[in-house]
């Protein structure tokens, strides 16, 4: 499972940075592990970033804090920690959640806890974000969701079934990274419901364009 | 800065002595080059002196005591060190409890990743060539990367602060980092 769409590079040198928004840095992150391009570009973010503090014009380093970093090593154990063997990297179950995702909505897709929200849309919301808004939204096959555009930065990640869109055909590891100016009106493929995680950085809760298509529908 | 530290391969036969023999004397030439260095970095993303202090010792003790793991075909040392200051500043400073465990399993996909394909060395790849990008970049890209990278500030806040569309911050670094990327091989 190669992803298509993948996030957008102002999205990965602030994740880079570290500057994403708590909620978006998960979606980002579950699909980091899905996607080896993505990680790829990652790592030449990082050199940025490493460069640019390499790179930073500093004074010399301060002779008690020397002094300190060698007492530490002194209390260091003589011979290196052996370090556990790297786990063997699972094949891939359609079931189990992208690890990114475990703190918040647990490790099985099967297991979750759908609440309705309108017809044929069910969501479970994250609870303990502190930076954003994270939910799993399942919306039922061949759905045509309302026309809308996206206020402030928003990524979903899709992790079962499909839907089509002006951007093309997201699938399972396909990551929707969108500027607030696109329109666009999602289109679920027949077959199986689309699950995907959603992120916002909006400080309110149903305040992104979820929120609006939903505001009719259920009266938020 | 001191000359020898552009290049590659001088910090990495350092990182090297100091995982085969625990060389301290290795140690202390990569601590005199980036402990003030790290130590500016987390001051200017707003960490309290004696944090950052605690923060840029930690931050060396994980090279201390994982030097082994250090792969110059993976990431130089500047690479390398950046990610684990950031990191804990993530861990530590933002708290944020499960950013760790995630960048390990990242690094532990891509470590099985570069030990079935023949990767692309960094070491290989000219620091040089980077940095005059980097200098190049017109000055409002280089303002956004530098808030990105030095302050932390998300897309938004710097929308806000400099009164530009949050839709030109976004195409802005995405200019900036085309052309940073093009300048290190250009991968997409």
């Amino acid at each position: 499972m190669k992803p298509n769409h993948h996030l957008d590079d102002a999205t990965m040198l602030s994740y880079s940075a570290g500057a994403l928004p708590t909620a978006l840095a998960i979606v980002a992150s579950a699909h980091l592990e899905r996607c080896a391009v993505c990680r790829a570009h990652l790592l030449d973010a990082d050199r940025i970033g490493g460069l640019l503090v390499h790179h930073q014009r500093v004074d010399a380093p301060v002779e008690s804090a020397r002094a300190a970093m060698l007492a530490l090593l002194d209390a260091e154990p003589a011979t290196e920690q052996q370090m556990p063997v790297a786990d063997v990297v699972a094949a891939h179950d359609p079931d189990r959640l992208p690890d990114a995702l475990h703190p918040w909505f647990g490790n099985s897709l099967r297991a979750l806890r759908w609440r309705r929200v309108a017809p044929g849309v069910q969501r479970i919301q994250a609870g303990g974000v502190s930076g954003g808004d994270l939910m799993l939204l399942r919306i039922a096959p061949g759905s045509k969701l309302p026309l809308h555009s996206h206020g402030g930065s928003e990524l979903t990640l899709i992790l079962d079934g499909a839907y089509d869109d002006v951007l093309g055909h997201f699938g399972p590891g396909d990551v929707a990274d969108l500027d607030g100016e696109v329109l666009h009106q999602p289109v679920t493929s027949p077959g199986v419901p689309c699950i995907c995680v959603a992120a916002t950085d909006a400080p309110l809760k149903f305040s992104g364009w979820l929120a609006r298509m939903l505001q009719p529908l259920v009266g938020f | 800065m001191n000359e020898p530290a552009s290049d590659a391969l001088y910090w990495s036969t350092l990182v090297a002595a100091v995982s085969a023999r625990r060389d301290r004397a290795s140690f202390m030439r990569i601590y005199d080059h980036f402990a003030p260095r790290l130590q500016r970095y987390l001051r200017n993303l707003g960490v309290p002196e004696s944090m950052a202090d605690e923060l840029v010792q930690e931050a060396l003790l994980t090279l201390w005591r994982k030097a082994d793991q250090f792969d110059p075909a993976r990431a130089s040392l500047a690479t390398w060190v950046y990610r684990v200051a950031r990191n804990l500043y993530i861990d530590q400073v933002r708290r944020e409890p499960h950013w760790l465990p995630i960048q390990e399993g990242l690094d532990k996909l891509d470590q099985a990743e570069s030990d079935r394909l023949d990767s692309e060395p960094e070491s290989l790849f000219d620091h040089g060539t980077l940095k005059q990008a980097i200098d190049r970049l017109p000055p409002v890209q280089a303002k956004l990367v530098r808030m990105c990278y030095l302050e932390s500030k998300s897309h938004s806040e710097i929308s806000a602060e400099l009164d530009m569309p949050l839709g030109s911050v976004k195409s802005s670094l995405r200019r900036a980092f085309a052309k940073l990327q093009g300048s290190i091989g250009g991968r997409r």
